[in-house]
């Protein structure tokens, strides 16, 4: 009985969270159509005058990530109308989860559309503590308790820089509009505008998950509610990434060169750290937190390489860069939405996040292993699907950068960066053939996975379409580019990149590409259909077959994990118990660990400092009266002095 | 209607790219199983053997894992079909490739990238120790060899100025054969080429022993048909990183305007010459060395990604830009 107005309560309101999303995207659709408000913007609620006034405003660059808002919230709220009746089964008040859910999604809105410092800070606050209430949603478990407590510290941690760097062009302009600090920025001096340029670039960086800010993205990405994860990964990531472009690009300039080369560095290290972390995990959910690590940071390099053309004037490479990055973020949203549903069918469906203990479900879970085989290759960056062109387009705008550059050792630097981005899809295809792999094929290695069932039909519905989205925008460049031309037309001048054009004409290239290959492969298929087949056992030597003579999870990307053990931080214990005697083993215990190198040599050594630091003040208080009227006496004469 | 002409033309000729690789493939097989058999003092199989292979597999039954599920009949298909694209961006005999415009040379590694995928997924299938443990090492293998195959191709884009293999083989006929970066980056091409083709040093193709194989411990559960997909794509393959080399050592002409009968066949008895001299040097290559443990491959691989370091670098001194 209570059960049914609980149900209906769920449907209604995450069905009206599909409606707001539906009604966005045509709202935008409808407004799209009249154009020349995406190059000035469109501003509403504007308080005039002085002082505190919330302003706000839609151009080109907000549209486009307001459809990555609104087409990731319409995905992951259908699919939390199937996800959220497990927590229904179990009797959880799900009201703060509607609740959060709401006002995250809202606060999102609002910094995408804030036009000036107070109403952004307040927005992005907004939006980090209505996301570490929903990470903190199962807090039964201590585990997510102590992610969601990582994840509020780094926030904040990121936030005082950008307050920072907010009152400090305040005091500068005496306005919070962004409008009035681009007109500023030309007046700054070179270490003001640096030291701006980094204080946004940590606090941004923190919530985008650069390395080596990244440390509680995957904590607090795995530990959240599927639907939820889906949407930090794929949304949230975003919208800090929207902030470089409106906050750096747009307010601060072209600045100098150094700013991109800093973004094509940090974003080749966050790409390689979070791809080598990734690849080694065995947490269902926590491999793909891993993996959005490096997917901002292959957006990164797509920033530092515009940032880089920017300030050549090289035209090209800033239009490829720009693509790319649009692009990619589009198609990671879908990607990453798309595979952390399935991770959540398979979490419902076994209750366990661990791969070692999975297997064979694609026999028990066939529609939700289609889903995320569609996943696997969009995310890897493998043609035919989206992921592929967003990097071809980098790789093209790295390799335009530097033949266009006279002269110069950056000629040798920048193509590394091809290396780079080279590396990180083997290794990607390495962590994903194992995620895949490991729960979907095979055996299955434990009872869980052996009794595992199919999701509700909206779990898998929901995955298909989002790659059904992906496979679309691949079918379609056409529209995928008119849809990346809003931005562009915020961020560049000169003509629209059309699909005709020499930028535009490879994209047209994804469309034939798939067909091509679809038809070829449908011919194989075909032509090799015929002849007979029989089902029989592995070949295995002769003897029995069991579950455990399979590659384990950690077991497939072992050599990766030896190659890289510095990085990972990789440590084995072995425990020889030889009982006594010298000869017979009678136990052996082995222990393989990799640990956050991050932690050990950024953050553990700045928690040390700041304790020293507050035990050194604490010298100050001695407890003894005299000392503290002491103190009294010596502030009063020093603000006398200065205040004469 | 011109249009259509020349799209039909297109399409016909990219037919014709397709099929010439499709029938060439084994052949090269046979040349090569032949060159090393003279090389150990033996008879050896004939030439066309392969084609014999493949036609006696194709008519056998073909046995499924009971573990595995449709990746597992899906793989050899997707993994022929993907090396076929990869094949239509390398430039044929006379010079073209059907699917060329900037950056196609990333499209070559990325096609063959896709046939990993789905083969490391298929070692998983059936659910033993072998088919995973041929994954791992691939996935491994992957991971060294994508990065010196994308430097060694840039360092040949940075030369001819282009990102398209049409251009770049095109553009390579104006460079001396021995212009040291050019030089350097067909060292790196080399080395990746004997990893990607499974060959000693890096991978045994003849060993169906256990712990030594690679790429044949995935193929381990394959019979019948499938089987014969999977060779014949691994074929497939190898004949496009040869032709590759081939064009990049002693690029062919772009065939021009009328030639006559003669014109169209000469290229065509060229490339064979290049590839036959190739399909040699490799097995000899395969008979002087001995496999390597695969802890010792990142050294390995780490010389192409050195030399393609040291190709771009040369280049830039060459030509006084640094």
């Amino acid at each position: 009985m209570v059960d049914k107005g609980r149900q209906s309560v769920r449907q209604l309101l995450m069905s009206l969270s599909i409606a707001l999303a539906g009604a966005g995207l045509v709202w935008g659709m409808v407004i799209a159509r009249g154009g020349e408000w995406f190059k000035t913007g469109l501003k509403f609620f504007t308080g005039e005058g002085a002082g505190l006034s919330l302003s706000w405003k839609v151009d080109g660059l907000t549209v486009f990530f307001l459809l990555i808002l609104l087409i990731g919230q319409g995905l992951s709220s259908l699919y939390a109308i199937g996800y959220l009746k497990e927590y229904e089964d179990k009797k959880k008040n799900l009201w703060p989860f509607y609740a959060n859910w709401f006002l995250f999604l809202g606060s999102m809105f609002g910094v995408l559309l804030a036009n000036d410092g107070f109403s952004f800070l307040f927005t992005w606050e907004m939006m980090s503590l209505f996301s570490f209430f929903l990470v903190l949603y199962e807090h039964e478990d201590p585990q997510n308790r102590k992610s969601a407590y990582i994840y509020l510290v780094m926030t904040h941690v990121g936030t005082v820089f950008l307050t920072a760097a907010i009152m400090f062009l305040y005091t500068k302009t005496g306005s919070f509009a962004f409008d009035v600090w681009a007109g500023a920025a030309p007046t700054l001096t070179t270490l003001q505008l640096n030291l701006v340029f980094l204080a946004f670039f940590v606090g941004l960086g923190t919530k985008a998950g650069f390395v080596p800010f990244h440390i509680w993205l995957p904590y607090a990405h795995s530990a959240a509610p599927s639907p939820v994860s889906s949407l930090m990964s794929g949304v949230m990531v975003k919208v800090a990434l929207y902030l470089f472009l409106r906050l750096v690009w747009l307010t601060l300039g072209p600045g100098p060169v150094w700013w991109g080369w800093l973004f094509l560095l940090v974003g080749a290290l966050s790409a390689t750290v979070g791809i080598l972390s990734a690849s080694v995990q065995s947490d269902l959910k926590k491999l793909l937190a891993f993996s959005t690590i490096e997917n901002v940071g292959i957006l990164g390099m797509a920033l530092g390489s515009a940032f880089l053309a920017r300030s050549w004037k090289n035209d090209i490479a800033m239009d490829l860069a720009l693509i790319a990055f649009f692009w990619h973020s589009l198609q990671h949203m879908l990607f990453k939405s798309l595979l952390f549903m399935g991770a959540g069918n398979i979490i419902q469906a076994t209750h366990t996040r661990n791969l070692e203990r999975l297997g064979g479900l694609l026999k028990r879970m066939p529609k939700t292993g289609f889903g995320a085989l569609i996943g696997i290759i969009g995310i890897t960056a493998l043609p035919p699907l989206g992921g592929f062109w967003g990097e071809l387009m980098l790789l093209q705008s790295l390799w335009v950068n530097t033949s266009i550059l006279s002269s110069g050792w950056s000629k040798v630097i920048l193509p590394l960066f091809i290396g780079v981005l080279a590396l990180v899809g083997g290794l990607s295809m390495a962590t994903f053939v194992k995620w895949f792999g490991i729960s979907f094929l095979g055996q299955a290695r434990s009872q869980v996975a052996e009794k595992a069932k199919e999701a509700h039909p909206v779990q898998y519905i929901t995955p298909l379409i989002a790659g059904g989205l992906a496979v679309l925008s691949v079918l379609w460049p056409a529209a995928t580019l008119a849809i990346i031309n809003l931005p562009l037309s915020v961020l560049r001048t000169g003509t629209a990149v059309g699909i005709g054009s020499a930028i535009g004409k490879p994209l047209y290239m994804s469309a034939v590409y798939l067909i091509i290959f679809s038809l070829l492969t449908v011919v194989v298929v075909t032509l090799s259909k015929r002849g007979k087949r029989r089902v029989t056992a592995t070949w295995n030597c002769g003897s029995p077959l069991t579950p455990s003579m399979q590659y384990t999870a950690s077991g497939l990307t072992k050599p990766i994990r030896i190659l890289f053990s510095k990085v990972l931080g990789s440590q084995r214990l072995v425990k020889r118990d030889f009982g006594g005697t010298r000869y017979s083993l009678r136990s052996l215990s082995y222990e393989g660990r990799t640990k956050e190198v991050f932690e050990d040599i950024f953050y553990r050594p700045s928690i040390r400092g700041l304790l020293w630091l507050a035990s050194q003040i604490r010298k100050l208080q001695e407890g003894n009266i005299h000392l503290y009227l002491g103190y009294l006496l010596i502030t009063v004469i020093v603000v006398l002095i200065i205040g004469r | 209607m011109d249009e259509l002409l020349t799209m039909l033309t297109r399409l016909l000729m990219g037919l014709g790219h397709l099929a010439l690789i499709l029938v060439v493939a084994p052949l090269l097989q046979g040349f090569i199983k032949k060159s090393k058999a003279f090389w150990q003092m033996r008879q050896g199989p004939s030439i066309l053997q392969p084609y014999r292979d493949l036609r006696k597999l194709l008519k056998k039954e073909e046995l499924i894992s009971e573990h595995a599920s449709w990746i597992f009949f899906l793989t050899p298909r997707i993994a022929l079909a993907s090396t076929l694209m990869a094949g239509l961006v390398i430039p044929n005999a006379w010079g073209w490739a059907p699917l060329s415009g900037w950056g196609d040379l990333f499209l070559f590694g990325a096609s063959l990238g896709l046939v990993r995928l789905f083969l490391t997924l298929a070692g998983l299938e059936g659910a033993g120790t072998f088919g995973g443990m041929g994954s791992s090492r691939e996935l491994f293998l992957g991971v060294l060899t994508e990065p010196a195959l994308l430097l060694g191709l840039i360092v040949l884009a940075f030369i001819t100025e282009t990102t398209s293999l049409q251009g770049i083989t095109a553009g390579l006929q104006s460079i001396s054969p021995i212009f040291i970066p050019r030089l350097l980056a067909i060292l790196t091409l080399g080395i990746v080429s004997i990893a990607e083709m499974g060959r000693i040093p890096v991978d045994n193709p003849d060993t169906h022993l256990e712990l030594t194989m690679i790429h044949e411990g995935m193929l381990l559960e394959y019979s019948g048909p499938s089987l014969a997909l999977l060779s014949f794509s691994e074929q497939v393959k190898q004949l496009l990183l040869i032709i590759l080399l081939a064009q990049i050592i002693w690029p062919s002409a772009l065939i021009s305007g009328n030639v006559g009968l003669l014109g169209i066949l000469w290229p065509l008895a060229f490339v064979l010459v290049k590839v036959t001299v190739l399909g040699f040097f490799f097995a000899t290559v395969e008979s002087l060395f001995v496999k390597r443990r695969v802890f010792l491959l990142p050294n390995y691989l780490a010389t192409s990604t050195a030399s393609a370091i040291l190709a771009l670098v040369s280049l830039w001194i060459i030509r006084g830009q640094i």
